[in-house]
């Protein structure tokens, strides 16, 4: 019992960190129709931000957060402004996808070289001793990993509901030229909607480093997993972000235990080609009606 | 076209300029004949997880190279390296390996370290008969390749699959007495070769492994297979991967308390995993050739003074990788010496036949190759060491 216990733990921990990054997918793809594909990208360079702000600058690890926040945010005025901006202007649906796989590979080198190509320990802020909750070990790390995306999360959804800032969002979600009719300034709506999508990933990088090791590769994998999250759960719904991550985790861990660790990734891509094939807008998605 | 057009002075001006760097950089070169370098081609992963191997491997080449060069090269003429990144995929593997041997025109290659870059790129020397010592890969097939290839190019200077595979298994069982063991394996070429080789050594004992687990590159979560192991009793982990994968699994053991000993494929002495797994990385044991700390021979606290001297390090990244490419490259070049030619044929009988023994780093040869035997290592030559306070250390007498 303990053994199903501590899957799901690590499967939460795991579904959790899949949330985060898709919860940056759902920001942009709600304001402008796009999604960045460099978020995996986003989210290791914050991680080596993080790791140079921490270990290097002796910042401490709010000051890693904090580097990395900045980092994403200005990555994300960059983004919107070579890849996203010109592609919405052509109104070509194919230019942003491209940009942003570039803008990935470019990432990746870069961080290649300044930081060099290797794998290297992020040191764990509560310590790498493992906590005792019945008998489920569990790093202090994860604990953290989980309870930051969710109060990251549930700050955001907060914000798009009740402020005003939040409703101009959802306002340019749901009609641009409407909402650029009643005052809403649409592409400054747009931007901060990239500067909070990138940050967040930056943050999330920091987040997960001491889980995972900090290098120039770890944002791939993370990053496609991410996208099927955000598919599954709706591309237009916090929650189905949250929930999508979850099952992805849960399931994941729970086939390398039970069925065969050469299947891990299978069931979250097969559940990613059900999902598209019965309800292409996600499990928690609203059918958009195109009103031509 | 009108843009073609409104360019073209600009491309003319860049030709013309282009051709006079050309003529004036070939000028001085063809008017001495004598000095025209022999090529040798390196390749390994530069970049990536697998690179503190591959950049050991090519550092530890360079360095015998600058030696050689400064007592005046072979054959009167200065050894020049062609090095290639692999990035340790098998297509790019085959890529620059064909590069080296078509368009660089290289007599022989040194490399590389990812079993599945040798694979996909070993046929393309054999065909030219050109020479390919091995000096990382492990898991390459060698004297394997005998049976369809009787005129065999490829040679090895580095500990095998099949050696360290037995020496693995004989550890946890011989040795420990555990006859319980979980086999965990990445899932590329090196690791599931390992698997089987390691599965052969615990069928000659009459043992199964508890649990044979596989993991991805780049997998950061082991609970699962930490878990199944831990459910079918084994008592030590035998594993076969590259350095951050394995750190990964150290660490897991110590986050589900699950302490027991790691056992596995040289890999363990990589920098990237003692370093990630820190303090979980304590005692994992790893077959190898060649141990930085610990009695060395004159010629092999040279070779670490000087490796430590020109890359400024105090611990080498892959010291293994090091020693076996600082060896290759003297290996061949002596070949060529004995040959008394650059041709492909020639240097390979003469490395077959190697008269002047070669006191190298990871071992002294005499004779290390045989027209039937491309292996030059044997299990005599390997030690298990164990990581200890950071660092490998040679087993304890």
């Amino acid at each position: 019992m303990t053994d199903l216990a501590q899957l799901i733990l690590s499967g939460v921990a795991l579904g959790m960190i899949y949330a985060l990054l898709a919860f940056g997918y759902n920001i942009t793809y709600s304001t402008s129709r796009t999604i960045n594909f460099a978020q995996g990208e986003f989210l290791m360079l914050g991680a080596l931000t993080g790791l140079t702000c921490d270990v290097r600058l002796r910042l401490g690890y709010l000051g890693a957060l904090a580097g990395a926040a900045l980092v994403g945010a200005a990555l994300g005025v960059l983004l919107e402004r070579v890849a996203i901006r010109p592609a919405l202007r052509t109104g070509s649906t194919v230019a942003w996808v491209l940009a942003t796989v570039a803008l990935a590979i470019v990432a990746r080198n870069a961080a290649e070289r300044i930081w060099g190509t290797d794998d290297t320990l992020f040191p764990a802020p509560l310590g790498s001793d493992p906590l005792q909750i019945g008998g489920v070990r569990v790093l202090p790390q994860e604990l953290l990993v989980i309870a930051a995306a969710a109060v990251i999360m549930l700050l955001v959804e907060a914000f798009r509901r009740w402020s005003l800032w939040g409703r101009a969002v959802t306002a340019v979600a749901a009609d641009k030229d409407a909402a650029a009719l009643v005052g809403i300034n649409v592409p400054v709506v747009i931007v901060a909607s990239f500067v909070l999508s990138s940050a967040i990933a930056a943050v999330s990088g920091v987040l997960v480093a001491p889980l995972t090791l900090a290098g120039p590769t770890m944002g791939i994998l993370l990053g496609t997993k991410a996208y099927a999250v955000a598919i599954v759960g709706g591309l237009q719904s916090g929650v189905g972000v949250v929930v999508g991550g979850l099952l992805i985790g849960l399931c994941e861990q729970l086939t390398a235990r039970y069925i065969s660790t050469g299947y891990k990734d299978t069931p979250g891509f097969v559940l990613l080609i059900l999902i598209l094939l019965i309800k292409p807008s996600g499990l928690f998605g609203r059918r958009s009606i195109e009103k031509v | 076209m009108s843009e073609l057009r409104a360019r073209s002075p600009w491309a003319i001006v860049f030709l013309a300029g282009a051709a006079l760097l050309v003529a004036a950089g070939c000028g001085p070169k063809a008017s001495a004949p004598a000095a025209e370098p022999i090529r040798i081609g390196v390749y390994g992963p530069f970049t990536g997880g697998s690179s503190p191997m591959g950049l050991s491997m090519r550092d530890g080449v360079r360095l015998a190279t600058d030696e050689v060069n400064a007592r005046g090269g072979v054959l009167g003429r200065k050894i020049e390296l062609v090095e290639r990144d692999d990035q340790a995929t098998n297509e790019r593997g085959a890529q620059v390996m064909q590069d080296l041997i078509s368009n660089q025109h290289v007599v022989a290659v040194l490399g590389p370290i990812n079993t599945g870059v040798a694979l996909a790129s070993y046929k393309y020397p054999m065909a030219a008969k050109v020479p390919l010592l091995i000096n990382v890969s492990a898991g390459a097939p060698v004297n394997e390749l005998f049976k369809d290839n009787p005129d065999n190019y490829v040679f090895r200077i580095a500990a095998s699959d099949n050696i360290q595979a037995g020496m693995i298994v004989g550890e946890a069982v011989d040795k420990r007495g555990i006859q319980k063991v979980a086999f965990l394996c990445d899932d590329t070429n090196y690791g599931q070769n390992g698997c089987a080789k390691m599965q052969e050594a615990m069928d000659s004992r009459k043992l199964k492994p508890v649990y044979v687990g596989k993991f991805k590159i780049k997998d950061t979560d082991m609970t699962p297979q930490l878990e199944e192991a831990r459910a079918g009793g084994a008592q030590a982990l035998l594993v076969y991967g590259i350095g951050p994968e394995l750190a990964q699994i150290a660490n897991g053991q110590q986050k589900l308390g699950y302490k027991v000993p790691m056992i596995g494929s040289w890999t363990l002495s990589m920098s990237n995993f003692i370093d990630a797994a820190g303090p979980n990385g304590e005692g994992a044991t790893m077959p190898e050739t060649f141990i930085q700390i610990g009695d060395h021979s004159e010629k092999a606290k040279k070779f670490i003074a000087d490796y430590q001297k020109k890359y400024g390090v105090e611990r080498i990244p892959s010291a293994v990788s090091a020693a076996q490419g600082y060896d290759s490259l003297y290996l061949i070049t002596a070949a060529i010496a004995q040959a008394g030619s650059t041709d492909g044929p020639k240097i390979k009988a003469a490395l077959e036949d190697l008269t002047q023994p070669y006191d190298g780093v990871i071992a002294s040869f005499k004779k290390p190759f045989s027209a039937t035997d491309h292996e030059a290592i044997h299990a005599a030559e390997v030690v298990m060491g164990v990581v200890h306070g950071g660092e490998v250390h040679p087993p304890e007498k």
